[in-house]
């Protein structure tokens, strides 16, 4: 071998190994699953499994919101796609809410989620019809309204109220 | 001062001159016979080390949390330092030379990947220091204080590099013994609540809390003992000159 190719294959070496050590210490990965899949998320190959989402999906139009956010979880691990989570906030909302009163803690989870939706995509809407909220805002409006207590939470009419 | 005492003062000058003259053609020697050595040899150099020194990097500021799960830990502001006070040692104490490394006579390729390969080093010794330093509490300033006193103290005083090496291999294991067997065996394990360790581990729960100990998985000691014998073994097989 040459003496330059070795000075290359040596430059190579240490930069591309200086590269994957910043991005360990950067996305912190706590697994080596998580390391493929931030790995895709910084080359910009990262896609969600689709196959988990529309199961997800089915699990969420049946009401069966644990499962679904279980599928949502496998389907979008790195949090990254908008609409996934969308979903997962959803979710959150519809199992937390209450003719009475709703479920803060649940609120709060789809707070988080919703919030992730707006960082990726503050402009998201969403074409499924049989979701009466569209956009992020509105979903983080009735979750941050939920999470109140105001004088209208008082008012008898509210038991007449329909979840959305 | 007599003429005999001149005398002598002439006799002493010339012997160190002659010193100095031995010791640099000894260098320059040395150099040649590196400069000759087949592009070959210089694998070792060029390609172990990075790696070497790369994997001490990436493992120095690893730890593995109760579950298992990794934990990436960012070195502190003093290992920087004290990295820094390392590189100096190295190059007093001839471990390096800098101009063996790095020169005008050499090309620029060249110069950069020797550049690249102490880069590296650098970063190992902040890791090993991350690594080897207890991460918070009163520990932390106890250790970073013994560094600091032992490097301080090297820094003046008069080293080969084979010396050198067996101080800080002393330094080290010493370090590690503190951080990885006493301090992590007076760390209480994870417990499903504070009452229940208390119960199970008071004396331990009671260290954990009063030294502010963090709470690793066993695998950790292990990782960073590699990380220990890896950094030595590349400090071993660095040498004072690079190849041609």
């Amino acid at each position: 071998m040459k003496e330059k190719h070795v000075h290359i294959l040596s430059l190579i070496i240490i930069l591309s190994g200086s590269s994957f050590i910043l991005f360990l210490y950067w996305t912190e990965p706590r697994t080596i699953a998580e390391v493929s899949s931030k790995g895709q998320v910084v080359l910009g190959t990262y896609t969600i499994d689709r196959a988990e989402f529309d199961q997800g999906l089915a699990n969420f139009h049946r009401d069966e919101f644990i499962a679904a956010r279980a599928a949502f979880d496998r389907a979008d691990p790195q949090k990254r796609d908008a609409i996934t989570q969308f979903y997962t906030a959803y979710s959150y909302y519809r199992q937390g809410w209450g003719r009475i009163s709703n479920d803060d803690a649940l609120f709060r989870a789809g707070l988080e989620a919703v919030d992730r939706v707006i960082a990726i995509e503050p402009n998201f809407r969403i074409a499924d019809d049989s979701l009466k909220m569209k956009t992020a805002y509105e979903l983080k409006a009735e979750l941050d309204e939920g999470l109140k207590i105001t004088l209208s939470d008082f008012n008898p009419f509210r038991l007449t109220r329909e979840r959305k | 001062m007599t003429e005999n005492d001149q005398k002598a003062v002439d006799i002493i000058d010339i012997e160190e001159i002659e010193t100095v003259v031995d010791a640099r053609s000894g260098a320059i020697a040395v150099r040649e016979e590196f400069d000759n050595a087949p592009a070959s040899s210089a694998v070792p150099v060029y390609i172990v080390l990075p790696i070497l020194f790369l994997a001490v990097t990436m493992l120095g500021g690893m730890r593995l949390a109760a579950d298992n799960s990794f934990i990436f830990l960012k070195p502190a502001l003093i290992c920087l330092v004290f990295a820094t006070v390392m590189l100096v040692l190295f190059f007093r104490s001839g471990l390096i030379a800098v101009d063996g490394w790095l020169s005008e006579s050499h090309t620029m390729l060249r110069n950069a990947a020797n550049g690249a390969i102490l880069v590296t080093i650098f970063s190992a010794t902040v890791q090993l220091f991350s690594s080897l330093l207890p991460e918070q509490g009163l520990p932390f300033w106890i250790v970073g204080f013994c560094f600091l006193w032992t490097l301080w103290n090297n820094l003046f005083s008069n080293f080969d590099s084979q010396r050198l090496l067996r101080s800080l291999a002393a330094l080290f294991g010493f370090a590690f013994v503190v951080k990885y067997l006493v301090l992590a065996n007076l760390t209480a394990p994870e417990g499903s609540s504070w009452l229940q360790r208390m119960f199970e581990n008071p004396g331990r729960e009671a260290f954990t809390w009063m030294l502010d100990l963090p709470r690793y998985g066993k695998g950790t000691g292990y990782i960073q003992f590699f990380t220990l014998i890896l950094y030595l073994i590349g400090l071993y097989l660095t040498p004072t000159f690079t190849k041609k």
